[in-house]
């Protein structure tokens, strides 16, 4: 009875309606959809423009596209049939959202609800009192984790009627709402100009003079219209420079081909205690100022004064001092007018070995391997080699064995030929044990350099040789330098032993990093592979002075040890990686991408820590700053969420996170904070330093979520 | 010292393949080998001196289905085969996930599709996909006789699900083929893929 009495209203009002509404529907029910057209206002009116919406209700934990569907889907489409004289104008799209998942694919869309606006001109001559039938074909995908291409027939019936003198028709009341927030979250215009620069694998956009206060900015984050323009999944870094905002996003091959860089930016700010998103429409010409940023990017003059500083250092690490010093001790022991021409050789050593590693890191990022400085020593096979290298030096050191007027060279007789080679060897060796210790200063510079064109990225890295040569060769042209060391006599024999020790210690070290990328079945075989290294040495060195049969035996069986220790480093090879780092902490989240953009959309802040167990600079921060309660504390009081990107083994996230904030290197510290673009530390940490920024972050309660 | 260098080269060079970049176009592909799903070796480097299409499937892909329901695919693999061309066919569904198949499956699939490809690889870890960044299916690389990327993008020009979309739209892999063949450069060397996002391993 009941349900007669609501059909036959229902059949009343479609009759009010008339306009064959048998066929006609203004909602559509799929499986994972709830789709529906309507309109703003609730008459047509001539000569203007009326405002239709396809607003969807899209299935709990599914989503449908925007414009640019990013890396897979596609976008939603409306095919309009009006009667003649009407026209339907684009979709207007909403922002989106960016959606991560796994494999490095982003896709860009839209979850809970999506509003698909779409203006409708009226002609003018629509008479009023006509019935006008607007029939629209949608078609969409919707995505989980699995794709279902849906689609729906649409149609509205609307009157046409003459709009009241200066005013409009009345604006449906069950749309007002919808159409209110869809129109909130259209892109408006920009209001600053906006320019693009392309360096290799980074796209910045410079949005000159936006008067944005950084203190305030949650997140801002740029979606491109033409698929393909940048990497989606590749998470983007923004910078507050002199001349307005730097938005840095990684390109891709097709990023290049583009003449201008348009897309929408979202910007979040915390206002009070809300957060508003401003959404923006850009379109960057090409062209922009390459200093307009500041941190991170740098002129080429200050990366090229900042590696050669870094080379400087380089000569303090504690893997290249004691090779050095025996080094400088020998000149000193040798005099003469020769030392200019053996600085030169030396320089010349250090400098060939600077550029075979710059030719391959520039090589291998050319043929698309994410490497960064300090990639060698993500080798476990190339760890392995240095830690034997460190322990032989540390044997020739001793006194174990002696190398005729090679690296060493004290106590020999140099020849000429012997002397300037030896000297461009030891300069090629001090490069070789150097590479483990990244100066402070060195971070910026290489990253700077690995974003620039190959030429560029040589300079930079030669420099940084140039810059370790340096105190070298000044001292082989400058007598007056020379004089100033201590004079030679017996004391050098046991400096030298003494300087032993530092080589051992770094070699112990490299055996430890060794353990934690290959496990302990390689450091075993590393081990191994030293006893039968110092006793092939010890057998070299005697039978030198030996003669006859016996000689030929210890040569034979030195070499059988030293081809026992190579076969070792090839069967250590193939160990499996320990499964969890040795620095590991239950307080360091791992560091995940997709968990760092989810976090920061939440408002929290991320302390990100880039470190390897071959940076000996990560280690001595970790040991002295990060493990401070006080740190922790503020942390703890902050709500902020830290995470450890360990990149001792090879790691082309890690590698991509580093490259977005303009790095190639650890040790880097970033704080990801709702407050301010994620902000650089320095490579070298205080606690007073990381308490200071913390500090700028405001209270909350850790378990608390931000309001979205 | 030399020595060492070169066996730091070697290291860097194998270890380079491991990344999750996109492969550049002109330069070497990398290589990859795999047992196909009738148990024969697949080497990449194995095939120089011959054209090859590497083609990321999941049947149940809607953008899979469109080629594959309209017979585009198929004519596709035909005309490829025809050339000369070594068709790989990659699924990089991991289990559990919409399109993981095992051999057996796969080699139905290819029956009852009366597909043509010349091999199916299995690869459930998605190494073959991270090594050449794919991303959606159907995803389409191209690799010349001296082992050189020479096309990587869409199987053809119209984004969508529509059958009836094939007819107007260019296939990419069709007409760079005809061109590598005929000598001339390929006028459409990077697109953009469409389809659905591949289901890798979680955590890659």
């Amino acid at each position: 009875m009941k349900s007669a009495r609501a059909i036959s209203a229902a059949l009343a009002a479609a009759a009010a309606f008339g306009a064959g509404a048998a066929l006609a529907q203004d909602t559509v029910k799929t499986e994972n959809v709830t789709a529906r057209l309507l309109s703003e206002r609730i008459a047509l009116v001539p000569g203007r423009t009326a405002w239709l919406a396809l607003h969807f209700e899209i299935r709990a934990g599914w989503h449908t596209y925007w414009l640019n569907p990013g890396d897979a889907g596609e976008k939603t489409e409306i095919v309009w049939s009006l009667p003649p004289g009407f026209a339907a104008g684009e979709i207007q799209w909403p922002a989106p959202q960016r959606l991560v998942e796994p494999g490095n694919i982003a896709v860009y869309g839209y979850t809970g609800t999506a509003t698909h606006l779409v203006p409708v001109t009226v002609p003018a001559d629509a008479k009023p009192g006509e019935r006008i039938t607007v029939a629209a074909e949608a078609r969409w995908l919707v995505c989980e984790k699995i794709c279902v291409p849906e689609e729906g027939k649409f149609s509205l019936t609307l009157p046409v009627q003459a709009a009241p003198p200066g005013g409009d028709v009345p604006v449906d009341g069950r749309a007002a709402d919808l159409f209110e927030t869809a129109r909130a979250a259209l892109p408006k215009p920009s209001p600053w100009p906006a320019r693009f620069a392309l360096s290799g694998k980074v796209l910045t956009l410079h949005l000159e003079g936006a008067a944005l206060d950084p203190s305030r900015i949650v997140s801002i984050e740029f979606f491109p219209t033409a698929t393909g323009a940048v990497t989606a999944a590749a998470s983007q870094s923004v910078r507050h420079g002199a001349k307005g905002f730097v938005l840095s996003v990684e390109a891709t091959s097709k990023t290049a081909a583009l003449k201008t860089i348009d897309g929408v930016l979202v910007i979040k700010e915390k206002l009070d205690d809300r957060t508003v998103t401003q959404v923006f429409a850009l379109a960057a010409a090409p062209g922009a100022a390459a200093e307009s940023g500041s941190g991170a990017a740098l002129s080429l003059g200050l990366a090229l004064l900042m590696a050669l500083a870094g080379g400087i250092i380089l000569n303090l690490m504690p893997c290249v001092f004691p090779v050095l010093s025996i080094k400088a001790l020998s000149f000193a022991a040798h005099g003469g007018g020769r030392m200019g021409k053996l600085g030169l050789a030396y320089t010349a050593g250090v400098l060939s070995l600077f550029a075979v590693i710059g030719a391959l890191l520039v090589g291998l990022q050319a043929a698309g391997a994410e490497i960064g400085w300090g990639f060698q020593l993500q080798e476990p096979l190339f760890v392995m080699l240095m830690a034997y290298l460190m322990f032989a030096i540390g044997l020739n050191l001793s006194g174990l064995f002696e190398v005729g007027g090679a690296f060493a060279g004290m106590g020999s007789k140099l020849a000429a030929r012997d002397g300037l080679a030896g000297a461009f060897f030891t300069g090629a060796l001090a490069a070789v044990v150097a590479t483990p210790c990244t100066a402070p200063f060195m971070g910026a510079a290489i990253g700077y350099a690995v974003a620039q064109p190959a030429p560029v990225a040589l300079a930079i890295v030669l420099t940084l040789g140039l810059g370790m040569a340096l105190p070298f060769l000044a001292l082989s042209v400058s007598p007056g330098l020379l004089r100033r060391l201590p004079k030679p006599g017996p004391w050098m024999v046991r400096f030298r032993q003494l300087l032993a020790f530092p080589m051992y210690a770094t070699a112990a070290w490299l055996a430890w990093v060794l353990s934690l990328q290959a496990g302990d079945g390689a450091l075993l075989a590393a081990l191994a592979g030293a006893v039968l290294i110092a006793f092939g040495l010890w057998l070299w060195q005697g039978a030198r002075h030996g003669a006859g049969r016996g000689r030929a035996a210890a040569m034979a069986l030195a070499v059988l040890a030293l081809a026992g220790a190579g076969g070792l480093t090839l069967w250590a090879e193939r160990g499996e990686a320990a499964p969890h780092s040795a620095t590991a902490d239950a307080r360091w989240a791992a560091f995940d991408v997709a968990k760092l953009e989810a976090l920061r959309r939440e408002g929290r802040p991320v302390f990100v820590n880039f470190t390897a167990a071959w940076c000996v600079t990560c280690l001595v921060n970790e040991k002295m700053v990060l493990r401070s309660e006080a740190v922790w504390a503020a942390m703890k009081k902050k709500g902020v969420v830290a995470m450890k990107a360990d990149w001792t083994r090879r790691d082309a996230a890690i590698t991509r996170a580093l490259a977005g904030l303009g790095r190639n290197g650890v040790p880097v510290y970033a704080l990801y904070s709702p407050g301010t673009p994620p902000a650089l530390l320095p490579q070298i940490l205080t606690e007073q330093g990381v308490l200071a920024e913390l500090a700028t972050l405001p209270d909350r309660p850790a378990p608390q979520r931000a309001g979205q | 010292m030399r020595r060492m260098m070169i066996a730091l080269a070697a290291v860097l060079v194998a270890g380079a393949a491991a990344s999750a970049r996109e492969p550049d176009l002109g330069k070497m592909a990398p290589d990859f080998s795999a047992t196909s799903t009738k148990g024969a070796p697949v080497k990449l480097s194995d095939f120089k001196g011959k054209l090859v299409v590497l083609e990321w499937s999941n049947h149940q892909c809607p953008y899979v289905r469109k080629h594959y329901g309209a017979g585009n695919m198929q004519k596709t693999q035909a005309m490829a085969r025809e050339l000369g061309v070594v068709w790989i066919t990659v699924i990089s569904s991991a289990p559990g996930e919409q399109g993981h198949v095992d051999a057996a499956e796969a080699d139905k699939l290819t029956v009852d599709r009366k597909a043509k490809p010349s091999h199916v690889l299995l690869d459930p870890r998605g190494q073959i996909g991270r090594l050449y960044a794919a991303k959606v299916t159907p995803h389409m690389f191209i690799i010349g006789t001296d082992g050189t990327l020479l096309y990587k993008g869409a199987i053809d020009s119209i984004r969508s699900s529509r059958q009836s979309d094939i007819e107007k739209a260019k296939n990419y892999v069709t007409v760079a083929l005809g061109e590598i063949k005929a000598g001339k450069p390929v006028t459409d060397t990077d697109t953009a893929a469409y389809g659905c996002t591949i289901h890798y391993k979680e955590g890659s």
